[in-house]
């Protein structure tokens, strides 16, 4: 019994060395390679709100009086002042022009966004008020005169550089972009999307060319200085824009 | 519209105290009732128009470029393994080979590079590639530096370790594209011409056969020379002795030179 183990274990010994020199022969040497991944974003400090979803906003705001008023078209011109950076989310609707919001932009962004949307890893929020602006209109085919018409419809003053909505958690540009940009271009007034940092990238950008402008006659310089009497052309809203704005709209490319 | 023209009295008498920095206008027009419009772009004032034109926003010059600032930096080549390499290979071949031709080549395809190639190896010619700058490093420092204006755009060398010009000749006759630029063989730089007229020479063994049979010939002269007079002397002798011997035996012919000659030796 010993001796046949033993005669086994020589001839395995003894077949070894030969059957490790074909295998040599026969294998590749197969050298190892790392792939170095992107690490993914650290979604550790995104809090999703209990309601994700977008908020229905009713037609007719809650007052208790309702009153007239009049069109005060300041309140879409010129730049925004409020909720022009990011609160909570990372991508949004930026306006890029004044501009009123209906009732019925609404209920299609909030509709389509909604569908669209995964609510267990996504949230989006409102960064406007819901349509509080009375416009007022006078019925079909009555006569002119006769006082203000009544109230038709209710709508949401937006400025330039608004921010409409919000969309965070722990998702990427990639995956809103598409319902995102689908929305934009249906709104009102020129709209762009955004993210954290493309929106501080483009005020940045703004605040550089400002700084570096070769140009020696700024229109700021020279409607303050009122060179040549000039004021007698420009409007006063020139004086606080610097020739950016002509009412609603946005001049591009101007500093 | 309110005109001010109360402020103009007393302008003109602050004027000359005042700083003229930021001039109010004297007289301006207030409007009223008209309204801003915001839902389509208001024309606008030609004047404004041309101070917007005025305002541009310029964009600073781009800075100068890095290179302009700063010339690039050549990296030695000496340091570089493969220039030390290729190199090293060259100053092999010009060892070993006696032949080492330049040729440069004229948007030659690959293809007719390879035939050409072939039909060259026939006679034991190879086609070699090195990069100029390694051919200028090696031969600014050899004795072969006149050759290094040669190397210039896209240069190939034919080189055999026999000096066979002819069938190099023969061989790139029917390749336009490969323009002969100059030769070395064997330690002597040669032009284009001085390798058509190096093709016409004999070989080595014919020469020498002409060298051999030229000094053959110059000692046979001399020899022939020297012995002249003494062959013509005995030949006139021969020729007296026959006459006489005619004389003396008009009958006996055929017996007189051979006693003649008996009597010569």
């Amino acid at each position: 019994m010993i001796s046949l183990l033993k005669s086994a274990f020589w001839g395995l010994a003894g077949r070894t060395p030969c059957s490790a020199g074909l295998l040599q022969n026969s294998l590749k040497v197969l050298s190892a390679g790392l792939k170095t991944y992107e690490q993914p974003p650290d979604y550790s400090d995104v809090v999703l709100p209990e309601r994700p979803k977008l908020k229905f906003f009713s037609k007719v705001p809650n007052i208790k009086k309702v009153k007239k008023e009049m069109k005060r078209l300041r309140d879409i011109q010129g730049p925004a002042q409020r909720a022009n950076t990011f609160v909570k989310g990372q991508y949004g609707i930026v306006a890029m022009g004044g501009g009123y919001l209906h009732w019925g932009h609404m209920e299609m962004m909030r509709l389509t966004i909604n569908r669209r949307m995964d609510p267990r890893t996504t949230f989006a929020m409102w960064r406007v008020n819901g349509p509080y602006k009375p416009i007022t209109r006078k019925g079909l085919g009555q006569r002119m005169g006769g006082g203000k018409g009544a109230i038709d419809h209710y709508v949401t003053p937006v400025k330039c550089g608004r921010l409409i909505l919000e969309v965070g958690g722990r998702c990427e540009l990639g995956e809103v972009e598409p319902v995102l940009s689908e929305v934009a271009k249906k709104l009102p007034f020129p709209a762009k999307v955004v993210s954290k940092e493309s929106l501080a990238a483009m005020r940045q950008e703004e605040a550089e060319r400002q700084l570096n402008n070769q140009n020696p006659w700024t229109f700021q310089r020279v409607v303050t200085a009122n060179m040549l009497g000039i004021r007698k052309v420009v409007s006063p809203f020139d004086l606080h824009h610097h020739g950016r704005f002509t009412g609603k709209f946005q001049l591009k490319g101007r500093v | 519209m309110d005109i001010l023209p109360l402020c103009k009295m007393a302008a003109t008498l602050c004027g000359k105290f005042l700083l003229r920095q930021g001039w109010l206008p004297l007289a301006h027009c207030v409007r009223h009732g008209s309204k801003a419009v915001t839902r389509h772009r208001k024309p606008m004032h030609f004047l404004k128009q041309k101070i917007m034109a005025v305002t541009e926003y310029i964009p600073p010059k781009p800075l100068p470029s890095q290179r302009r600032v700063a010339p690039r930096v050549k990296p030695n080549l000496e340091e570089n393994g493969l220039f030390v390499l290729l190199k090293k290979e060259v100053a092999a071949m010009f060892q070993e080979c006696k032949m080492i031709t330049v040729v440069h080549n004229s948007a030659m395809t690959a293809e007719d590079m390879l035939l050409l190639r072939h039909r060259l190896r026939k006679h034991g010619l190879t086609i070699r590639f090195f990069p100029n700058v390694v051919m200028r490093a090696y031969l600014a420092g050899s004795q072969y530096s006149n050759l290094e204006p040669l190397f210039i755009g896209q240069t190939v060398l034919i080189v055999s370790k026999e000096p066979k010009v002819k069938e190099m000749l023969q061989t790139l006759r029917s390749t336009p594209q490969m323009v002969l630029m100059g030769a070395r063989i064997e330690n002597a730089l040669l032009s284009q011409q001085g390798l058509l007229s190096y093709s016409k020479l004999p070989s080595l063994a014919t020469v020498q056969g002409q060298v051999v049979s030229g000094l053959t010939l110059q000692t046979s002269q001399t020899a022939a020379m020297l012995q002249r007079h003494p062959a013509q002397l005995s030949a006139l002798l021969q020729q007296y002795l026959k006459q006489k011997a005619e004389e003396a035996a008009p009958g006996a012919t055929e017996g007189g030179p051979k006693a003649e000659a008996t009597a010569a030796v």
